[in-house]
């Protein structure tokens, strides 16, 4: 919204030219009422002041609450309480005509259309604004069109009253009615639209059917044209959610529905007939009213007085205010305060901030503390009971998980929660699968992530042109569609390993990795997945739990990217693995008193024998004695046969309360030699 | 006769244990002296014919001469020891400048470590941590909140809808109601995350960003208390005083509600992209928690007071970072992740 600073000076005399200067001007509004984004010169010269004006442009986002601050009265008011000035009305009530209105109105529904005032002018000359009132609607970036449309647009942004002219010849019969559209009508609109109506959408009608959307636009068979001669004067009130349904339904958003959608004060629509027939006297001193106004009104509800402990409010901004402060500011800003009865206000909420902004003692302590200003409260510690907070263990672990991987040389990496076809379809996943976004930016972002592994895909193809070898990790929520209610949400880690000369010890040192990360961890191997390498995939196992996979991408994959090297990922589900986290005792084991005694033992098998499944029946043979197993090494080629490999481990065994013996050793030994040879293993020995 | 015999196998051994340059030379010499077929073995063997008075005046001479030879070779020795040592040591130089082997420490990503950092703040101060879901109903995002469908502020959002009929949250404050249900006052609770808004990505614009809630409920909570948290949040992050502003600000959450500015670090408030030339930039919406979304999550405004805060962890980042490119953020390229 655009304020003429000429405008307000004109609404509050003591405005001036340099004090406090529209920059200053600007600073004070941003910090007491709503947020400006900047000063510029106006386009257009203000006449009425023979000088230069300047522009205030304030963000509508934070008028969202005002419906006053949509019009230069509204924002004049704030003014004068903030600079201490006074506000001049420029409405002058007493030259609204009396007598017979010459247009009837008829109100379907008061809650949807509260109060429609409307008057007929005769006599009319359309034709070109006086240049004063172009350049003020200019300045503020409303096109002049002609001197009854600027004069409603000069209301407009005034009052805020939003009005619309129609030619009084071409509407059908006497009456003005505000319903709901019927089914199958329609509506040709003033920008040359034409609009299928619904039986949700507020319409003005008269006999033959529908002539405006209320308060949104007005339609083409009605509107002026130069050679109208009787126009009949819209002055209206309408139902804010009614106007913001309607409006968004059409994606038409015009000066006047972005004001009703605020819920605009009902007070204002005769008021705003008076101020447009004092203007007409001097843009179009032809016109004449005929007969009186036309007011159909409900019954206005209006926000019963709020009572307001002087205490409240310096309870609630923690800084001690006199109740003659309260009562200035209120009164400033246009409230009516009562005699305070033992330090207790009643104050009367006046119309233009009743109609939703302001019912609640809260609301009051609002206006005082800005106009106080936030920054004049000092700050205090609260006085609150000293408590533990709750827990949450999965932040403590998420931490860990992300600190261990980037102590073993990964780099975090944050990827979009969206995904698009191609990119879910290379990693297997169909689309339909996913949760799809009813609105989204391009057609790059239409889904929501079931997998981290398209992102961490696409950062690998990123970066391999600036690095040949690196380390990516991301922690993030995948999201699962789920029938009922909300989707469910797994917080996954997923982690690669990149390198351009890559070789298999990729793949174990993404491994070494994973047991850094979740301890005494190992791996099964897995049936892979289209994307993944058929020989090269495995399950992540974790306490007995499966928490993930670990994979060396399909090299087609990369190829199809131009890209060479291997890459080797895993994907583990961190909620599951935080739980497994969660129960665990530690108890210790007593460290050994007698010394262990050791041998190493090599057992031939099927090349392709897990070599977990060869240890695990060696220390299952070991029996109690068992102290530790290493893996030494594993070898295939001559002398053994092909297909053969050779897995070396070193035992060491012990007692716990005596020094095996060389006897006792050897027993062991053979038991584990014959246990494997029963078994179907052969052993070196 | 022996006696001329021993004199002259101590000083003729002492000149060769002096004219040795190595330790096999040095050894050469002692066995052929001192060794089991050396001269003072050869020596002794002629005792047998001594007299008695003779074999013990012969002896002490020996013994003295064979104590000065072990003791000059035990000197000489080190020497050659301390020599090889050093000369050892000295050819062990190596060039400490040179890169270790293995690979590099990774990084986390500056959000990440900007959270850790303010969820330890706050766990100090008492306050929970909650972890709230990416896709909210409806009902949290925007009606708990005081928002209803109807409500122009759901234009201050532009939200992503999805076809289960939720949508992505806009913002950290539904994990506020989550927690008011599940905590109970008093209660004190901050929630970062990920949040979502539907809008055209530039530099100083993401749909993608990230928040971090902030709220206490409890019998008597002020303004004045919420600055108190706001200045020691700053002063913490910054490590030092930030430059300020709070002006009133709408959210239809908060009554009174306010926006805390902060001075642009990145141009010192000059002016630029991030801070919109207005050399401020938007960090902190805050206020008291409107009595309707207390009234919404069961607790009574009349018992219970509370404040609310938005904290802007994505704009805080880039302050803190000095990074004038917001995309920077989720672009995932390691030539800038790998310097935080």
């Amino acid at each position: 919204m655009k304020f003429s600073y000429r405008w307000l000076a004109e609404l509050v005399p003591g405005l001036a030219d340099d004090s406090p200067g529209p920059l200053e001007l600007a600073r004070l509004i941003t910090m007491k009422t709503a947020e400006c984004e900047g000063v510029e010169p106006a386009s257009h010269l203000d006449l009425h002041g023979l000088a230069p004006d300047y522009i205030i442009d304030i963000d509508n986002k934070s008028l969202t609450h005002r419906p006053d601050l949509w019009g230069h009265i509204g924002m004049a008011r704030e003014v004068a309480a903030i600079t201490g000035g006074s506000l001049v009305d420029p409405v002058k009530v007493s030259l609204l005509p009396t007598g017979q209105p010459e247009i009837r109105v008829r109100i379907a529904d008061h809650e949807l259309c509260p109060r429609y005032s409307a008057l007929v002018m005769e006599g009319v000359q359309v034709d070109l604004s006086p240049v004063w009132l172009q350049n003020r609607l200019e300045s503020i970036g409303i096109n002049a069109i002609n001197n009854i449309v600027d004069v409603t647009n000069l209301i407009l942004a005034e009052l805020p009253q939003p009005m619309h002219a129609f030619d009084a010849d071409k509407l059908t019969g006497d009456t003005i009615h505000v319903r709901l559209a019927r089914r199958h009508e329609r509506l040709r609109a003033l920008n040359g639209e034409t609009y299928d109506l619904t039986e949700e959408d507020l319409v003005i009608a008269d006999a033959s059917g529908p002539v405006a959307l209320a308060g949104v636009i007005g339609g083409a068979e009605t509107a002026i044209s130069e050679g109208s001669r009787r126009v009949v004067l819209e002055s209206a009130n309408f139902n804010a959610a009614r106007v913001r349904l309607t409006s968004a339904r059409l994606k038409l958003r015009t000066d006047a529905s972005v004001r009703f959608e605020k819920a605009l004060d009902p007070e204002n629509t005769v008021r705003g007939l008076a101020r447009a027939v004092e203007l007409f006297q001097e843009v179009c001193p032809s016109a004449r009213p005929v007969g009186g106004f036309a007011d159909d009104r409900g019954v206005l509800r209006p926000v019963g007085p709020i009572l307001l402990p002087v205490n409240f409010v310096s309870r609630k901004l923690g800084t001690r205010v006199t109740l003659q402060r309260v009562v200035a500011i209120l009164r400033a800003l246009g409230f009516t305060v009562s005699e305070p009865q033992a330090e207790t206000l009643i104050v009367t909420v006046p119309s233009w901030r009743a109609t939703k902004d302001i019912s609640l003692r809260d609301d009051l302590v609002e206006e005082i503390g800005r106009m106080i200003g936030y920054n004049e409260i000092p700050p205090v510690a609260p006085k609150v009971s000293c408590v533990v907070p709750p827990a949450n263990p999965m932040r403590l672990f998420l931490r860990s998980v992300r600190q261990q991987l980037a102590s073993q040389g990964f780099t975090e990496v944050y990827n979009y929660s969206f995904v698009n076809e191609a990119e879910a379809e290379r990693f297997s996943l169909s689309i339909s699968e996913h949760i799809a976004i009813r609105n989204p930016i391009g057609s790059e972002l239409t889904h929501l992530r079931r997998s981290l592994l398209p992102g961490l895909f696409k950062n690998i193809v990123d970066n391999v042109r600036h690095s040949p070898a690196f380390r990516i990790f991301e922690v993030g929520q995948e999201i699962h569609g789920n029938a009922s209610s909300l989707p469910n949400e797994i917080t996954r880690g997923a982690a690669a390993i990149y390198d351009a000369h890559g070789d298999e010890q990729d793949f174990f040192e993404l491994k070494r990795v994973l047991e850094c990360v979740f301890p005494s961890s190992c791996l099964s191997a897995a049936e892979a997945r289209p994307f993944e390498h058929p020989t090269r995939t495995a399950y992540i196992h974790w306490r007995g739990t499966v928490i993930g996979r670990i994979f060396e991408l399909h090299p087609l994959l990369l190829q199809r990217e131009g890209v060479e090297g291997r890459a080797v990922l895993f994907e583990t589900d961190l909620d599951l693995a935080q739980r497994l986290t969660a129960s665990r005792l530690l108890r210790y084991t007593p460290v050994r008193k007698y010394p262990t005694s050791g041998f190493d033992l090599s057992v031939i098998s099927d090349i392709r024998m897990p070599a977990d499944k060869i240890q695990d029946a060696l220390a299952q043979l070991a029996g109690s004695h068992l102290a530790s197993i290493e893996f030494i090494r594993q070898y295939d080629g001559p002398p053994l046969l092909p297909g053969q490999k050779s897995v070396s481990y070193h035992i060491e065994a012990g007692a716990l309360d005596h020094t095996l013996s060389a006897e006792e050793v050897a027993e062991i030994r053979n038991q584990i030699i014959e246990g494997m040879r029963g078994r179907g293993f052969e052993l070196r020995v | 006769m022996l006696d001329a015999k021993l004199e002259e196998l101590r000083r003729a051994t002492l000149a060769g244990f002096a004219s040795a340059v190595s330790l096999e030379q040095l050894e050469e010499s002692r066995v052929a002296a001192l060794g089991r077929k050396g001269t003072l073995a050869q020596i002794s063997k002629e005792f047998g014919k001594l007299r008695p008075e003779e074999r013990a005046q012969l002896g002490k001479l020996l013994n003295s001469v064979k104590q000065d030879l072990e003791s000059d070779y035990g000197d000489k020795k080190r020497g050659f020891e301390q020599a090889e040592l050093a000369h050892r040591l000295a050819n062990e130089w190596i060039d400490v400048t040179l890169p270790a082997r293995g690979v590099r420490v990774g990084s986390l990503h500056p959000i990440t470590q900007l959270q850790s950092e303010i969820e330890d703040l706050f766990t100090s101060l008492g306050f929970a941590i909650l972890y709230g879901p990416e896709v909210e109903t409806e009902e949290h995002n925007f009606d708990a909140l005081n928002i209803p469908a109807t409500h122009p502020a759901r234009d201050m959002q532009d939200t992503f809808w999805l076809s289960d009929g939720n949508l992505l949250r806009t913002h950290t404050s539904p994990v506020q109601v989550r927690g008011m249900r599940e905590l109970k006052p008093p209660l004190r609770m901050i929630a970062p995350g990920r949040v979502f808004r539907n809008e055209e990505v530039d530099a100083s614009h993401e749909h993608t960003f990230y928040q971090l809630e902030g709220m206490m409920v409890d019998r008597e909570v002020s303004i004045a208390n919420l600055i108190y948290f706001m200045k020691i949040l700053l002063s913490s992050i910054f490590k030092r005083d930030a430059i300020v502003r709070l002006r009133p600000g709408y959210f239809p959450f908060v009554e009174p509600g306010f926006e805390l500015d902060i001075h642009c670090l990145i141009c010192d408030g000059a002016g630029c992209p991030v801070c919109k030339q207005s050399g401020w930039v938007e960090l902190l919406p805050c206020g008291l928690v409107h009595p309707n979304v207390l009234r919404m999550s069961d607790i009574d405004p009349e018992e219970w007071s509370g404040f609310a805060f938005g904290l802007g962890l994505t704009r805080l980042a880039m302050m803190r970072y000095g990074i004038d490119d917001i995309r920077q953020l989720q672009g995932g390229d390691l030539r800038f992740l790998t310097q935080f």
